[in-house]
């Protein structure tokens, strides 16, 4: 009743198949069955069980490299056990100042950059554009520290401290005219609002913001001289009494936050262009806007993966060593004001282990240094990573219900 | 040699049978996937494994591969024996049974080397043979998968050029190469348009003048054209196993008549 | 609101861009213009003095209105100072005379004046004679020229006398036509990467530097690369894919964000007091108290890169492995091939581009660190290279240049760092150069790589 073809169709088509012909022989002997000797190539197995074990034990290796780390940084800051606390508070306590301070500053200025950066690009670009545009903003990672120091150390630093209005008035004006941009699009007429999709603004507003640079370099001395009647720097000084160091906060917040803006913006990307968009889409057909489905359901699904961006941006400013020691002066302060330099603790490690003699207390005090920079990037990492494992993972599940 | 003139008896012999499975079953990360299967698999005969997605036939074929060793959390009891030896014997050298089983994956997985290498790649795992006899070895076994006329002005590109039913032709062919036993196809044909499809199947039906073949489909169609044996597979549980004219004609079972009729999937 | 942000966004990405495009750009404009043979001048001031240089910038004046400018003078050797800023109103005029002269000297750095003559000996000439007498001994090898002498006359007036044997290159800027000063450029680039540095670091090129950064890398390289691929072979290949071996990954990855100073810590206890010390004890006693592998070195120096750099290879090999479908493996397998054939045969060549990406990310990665180095045998002049003609010919033990290093050292410890600013920018544009092209290989390596595995089935 099933199966109309209960004839075999091997029946068929024998008549017009090529069949099969006897093999050519492999080998002169008589070809082998099961019942023979199991082992015709004895060495191929030994050979396998031994490249096994020379993977298993580089990989070994490896691991030990791993843990010896730690315990080297451990048992080399035991000695400080026995020394007298105050003195090691004392001299710790400007140096985690310092890294706290920078990293800070870093984070204030990468963090607004890098979070828009990722919305923007995940939620605003065309797929095509933002292929070209994600290995470029990727690629400021792979600029040495060393080069970004130089040039806030040497280069920005002093033309801040000329310009120093401009500066802050650029760190306003900036964003400000972003919306001035904004709004005059809006009132553009329609053909020329498509010649300048929204789209592509991260394109078409690199030359309005290079414009605004020059508008601010023009008219901030102006303002100043109006105002205040005198350089802002000598104001600061003989009016508030804030002192101005060349090297500061400032400068140290905007080169590292430079630095940690692609890391950040790398992994809130992924987060954010994980979101199912079927999600997304299910919200917009509720009558919300983009910006409303991103607030409402994108943000709050890769919420987790924002986190850990967030965690690893800061596991990398407290851990950066070249920019501070190029752009903060290197003076071991405790001051919060944002004009002012810090020592961090890897720039102490870099500049001072290298004269401190191997068993002295000053040797153990910057091995436990290091051991704190290792201890804290090393948790926050881990976090950073199973949040974002789980939020993956999560995701998929959601992506595949949906 | 014909399938019909065998279809008479009902079960295979003893002494006809290849591949005995004896209370086999399989756990896979503490999940049981096989229940204790015992069939007789015979001798240059086409055997169809059918049954309903999930149900284990692609678990026993690769089993009879002992590919279930690539995952470490597979544990079995019962034993599959090959020509009266137990492949899971601790003496056994697996790379030898898996030459003389072997085995065509779902979707066609040619290496990414040409396509004479392709061929050429379990030969050269036997060691070294003179390339007059590998080209006299690489010739037969793609004219016996039917592709020697497609590709002979071309072996020496690369393999992922061909159309899928092509690359799926050569996969046979490769594994035809190193001469098996016996041959496990795991669904040869679901991913081939309906042409490609007919070309493999006329294909399983001239091989088994040499070899042992093993069908795993989901096509019930296909199983009653192609196979002279029928195991049909539920849950892990052999449920009805005999020549595929009598179990697609007249089941013993209601269970299978629901599901070669359609009633269930 | 919900037009205000998305503004603020595209500005976010636009404002990065921006200042991405900035550093490049001058990195690349002041990098490269540094060669340029700029036009020279003479200024005359209200005073009656001559001012010969180069002018270099302007600015306003601190407390009055009006602008300075400032000049690069040179003739250190003279008047003490490199630079000179003149108020702009006190300038009378300005000319560009076309006999002006810049020579690039040994130990004084560079003199800004007029040739007046040439002395070899036998003969004195003067004149345009003389420039050309000056022009075909520097075109011959260094160790070929006579012993001459210069006389050389300030813009002021003011005759000094300098041995040829000290000078390396002459220009007379003004009366170059483009196609000249293009020459002189591209001769000036080829200079400063195959030289080694003059005039403590403010002169000269950076080529013991180039080599030294390369030889570590490569020594690295031979280190991290089987180890690394070995790990993340036994991740994705062999170890049980369970909760240990998921602990191990992610302790990988976050190796990669373990800040490299600490990693430097690492090398100088373990490496240069723990293990060189011993090894000075053991083999080199005779040396001692002078540390021979006791200090830091390349050996040192590139182990501890290697373990730096390790995260990385791991990772991007791992990538690699498990993006090759299982079903390949499985092919293999049921041909009858063992672990090892499967792996060598199919899964390695299948990762190769992948291991090439690990192997460019390292290489970038170390190229482009400074900090750990500063701990574990990087110096400011190495006085010989690592690599020579002498038994065993590669010295592990030496101390080596290093470009990173070299920047931060010209550029923090000099000691005139205006001087040096220039040709720190031209290091840095060469560093950036090199690990931006080697992060692009490894991204258009991988993108191949990608592109490659979606074509089959």
């Amino acid at each position: 009743m099933t199966c109309v073809l209960s004839t075999t169709f091997c029946d068929l088509s024998l008549h017009h198949a090529i069949t099969m012909t006897q093999p050519p022989r492999l080998s002169s002997s008589a070809p082998r069955t099961l019942a023979e000797p199991r082992y015709q190539r004895p060495h191929r197995q030994r050979l396998d069980r031994l490249a096994t074990s020379v993977i298993t034990a580089g990989a070994f290796a490896v691991l030990a490299a791993i843990l010896a780390i730690g315990i080297f940084l451990l048992w080399e800051s035991l000695p400080l056990l026995a020394m007298d606390d105050m003195a090691l508070i004392n001299s710790l306590s400007p140096l985690a100042w310092g890294t706290l301070k920078a990293a800070l500053a870093a984070m204030l200025f990468a963090l607004p950059l890098a979070l828009g950066a990722a919305v923007y690009t995940a939620m605003y670009m065309p797929a095509r554009q933002r292929t070209r545009i994600k290995p470029l903003l990727e690629m400021m990672e792979a600029i040495p520290g060393v080069v970004i120091g130089f040039i806030a150390g040497l280069i920005l630093a002093p033309w801040v401290e000329r310009h120093l209005t401009v500066t802050l008035v650029l760190l306003v004006w900036l964003p400000a005219s972003a919306l001035v941009a904004g709004m005059l699009w809006h009132a553009l007429h329609k053909r020329w609002r498509q010649r300048l999709p929204f789209s592509s603004a991260a394109l078409w507003l690199i030359p309005w913001f290079a414009l605004m640079v020059l508008l601010a370099l023009w008219a901030a001395p102006l303002a100043e001289q109006y105002l205040l009647g005198e350089d802002l720097r000598r104001f600061l000084d003989l009016q508030l009494g804030i002192d101005y160091a060349t090297r500061n906060a400032m400068i140290v917040g905007a080169a590292m936050g430079f630095a940690v803006i692609p890391s950040v913006y790398a992994l809130a990307e992924d987060a954010l262009s994980d979101v199912p968009p079927a999600l997304l889409e299910g919200a917009q057909a509720l009558g919300a806007d983009r910006w409303q489905a991103l607030w409402k359901v994108a943000l709050p699904a890769a919420g987790p993966g924002i986190f850990s961006a967030v965690m690893i941006g800061a596991g990398r400013a407290v851990g950066e060593t070249m920019i501070v020691l190029m752009a903060s002066g290197n003076t071991a302060l405790l001051s919060a004001s944002p004009f002012e330099g810090m020592r961090s603790m890897a720039a102490a490690i870099a500049i001072e282990m290298p004269e401190a003699a191997p068993g002295s207390s000053n040797y153990h005090m910057l091995i436990f240094a290091a051991l704190l920079l290792f201890g804290f990037t090393f948790v926050v990492n881990t976090l950073a990573e199973t949040v974002r494992l789980r939020l993956r993972t999560r995701l998929k599940r959601m992506g595949g219900g949906a | 040699m014909l399938a019909s003139n065998q279809g008479h008896n009902n079960m295979p012999h003893q002494d006809q049978s290849c591949l005995s499975i004896d209370a086999f079953s399989l756990a896979y990360a503490g999940k049981q996937a096989l229940h204790e299967l015992t069939l007789e698999i015979p001798r240059h005969r086409v055997t169809a494994f059918i049954g309903p997605s999930g149900c284990g036939k692609s678990t026993l074929l690769r089993a009879i591969n002992r590919l279930h060793d690539l995952n470490d959390e597979t544990s079995h009891q019962g034993r599959i024996m090959v020509e009266g030896i137990d492949i899971h014997s601790p003496d056994i050298d697996v790379s030898e049974l898996r030459r003389r089983i072997g085995m065509v994956f779902q979707t066609p997985n040619p290496f990414p080397m040409s396509i004479y290498e392709n061929v050429a790649f379990g030969l050269r795992l036997q060691g070294r043979t003179a390339k007059r006899k590998r080209d006299d070895i690489i010739e037969w076994a793609l004219t016996s998968a039917a592709l020697w006329d497609e590709v002979k002005d071309r072996l020496h590109q690369s393999a992922w050029q061909l159309s899928g039913g092509q690359q799926q032709r050569l996969v046979i062919a490769r594994t035809l190469a190193v001469q098996p036993e016996i041959l496990l196809l795991d669904e040869p044909a679901s991913a081939l348009d309906p042409v490609s499809t007919l070309k493999i199947e006329e294909l399983i039906c001239n091989l088994k003048s040499q070899l042992t073949l093993v069908l795993v489909t989901h096509n019930m169609q296909q199983a009653a054209r192609v196979s002279d044996f029928t195991a049909f597979l539920s849950q892990g549980e052999l449920i009805e196993y005999g020549p595929t004219d009598q179990l697609f004609t007249n089941p013993r079972l209601r269970h299978t008549e629901n599901y070669i009729t359609g009633r269930i999937n | 609101m919900t037009r205000i942000w998305p503004w603020l966004c595209a500005a976010s990405v636009a404002l990065s861009l921006f200042m991405l495009g900035l550093l490049l750009a001058l990195l690349l404009t002041r990098g490269l213009g540094h060669f340029w043979p700029s036009t020279l001048e003479v200024a005359t001031l209200d005073s009656g003095e001559l001012i010969a240089g180069e002018a270099v910038r302007e600015t306003a004046l601190p407390q009055r209105d009006g602008k300075e400018r400032l000049y690069f003078t040179a003739n250190r050797d003279i008047d003490g100072a490199r630079w000179r800023w003149v108020a702009i109103d006190s300038i009378a005029s300005r000319q560009t005379p076309t006999k002006l002269l810049r020579l690039q000297r040994g130990p004084w750095g560079d003199f800004i004046g007029y040739l007046s003559a040439y002395e070899d000996g036998q003969q004195r000439l003067e004149g345009e004679a003389a420039w050309q007498a000056l022009a075909t001994a520097l075109a011959a090898p260094a160790n070929t020229r006579p012993p001459a002498t210069l006389v050389l006359e300030t813009a002021d007036g003011q005759l000094i006398r300098q041995a040829l044997a000290d000078i390396h290159r002459a220009q007379r800027p003004n009366a170059m036509h483009p196609g000249e000063k293009l020459r002189y450029w591209a001769h000036g680039v080829w200079q400063f990467l195959s030289e080694g540095p003059r005039a403590a670091n403010t002169g000269g090129g950076v080529w013991p530097a180039i080599f030294g950064t390369v030889l570590m890398v490569i020594v690295m390289s031979v280190i991290v690369m089987p180890f690394g691929v070995l790990a993340a072979i036994y991740l994705n290949e062999i170890a049980h894919q369970g909760r240990l071996t998921r602990l191990v990954r992610i302790g990988v990855r976050n190796l990669a964000g373990v800040p490299s100073i600490v990693y430097g810590v690492f090398g100088l206890g373990v490496f240069v007091y723990g293990i060189g010390s011993s090894v000075d004890q053991w083999f080199f006693e005779d040396t001692l108290p002078s540390p021979t592998f006791g200090t830091g070195g390349l050996l040192w120096a590139s182990l501890t890169l290697a373990l730096l750099t390790l995260p990385v290879v791991i990772v991007a090999t791992e990538e690699g492995l498990a993006r090759i479908p299982d079903s390949q493996r499985e092919g293999a397998v049921a041909l009858g091939a063992t672990r090892l054939e499967t792996l060598t045969r199919i899964v390695l060549p299948m990762a190769m581009p992948a291991m090439l990406t690990a192997v460019i990310l390292a290489v970038a990665r170390a190229a482009g660190e400074v900090a750990p180095l500063m701990l574990v045998g990087v110096a400011k002049l190495a006085p010989q290279m690592p690599l020579d003609g002498d038994f065993p010919y590669l010295h592990l033990e030496r101390k080596f240049m290093h470009l990173g290093y070299h920047l931060f050292d010209t550029a923090f410890h000099g000691d005139d760092v205006q001087a040096a600013i220039p040709l720190v920018y031209a290091t840095a544009l060469l560093l950036v150069t090199i690990v931006l092209v080697l992060n692009l290989t490894a991204i258009f390596l991988r993108h191949y790589l990608r592109r490659q595995r979606g074509q089959p089935c």
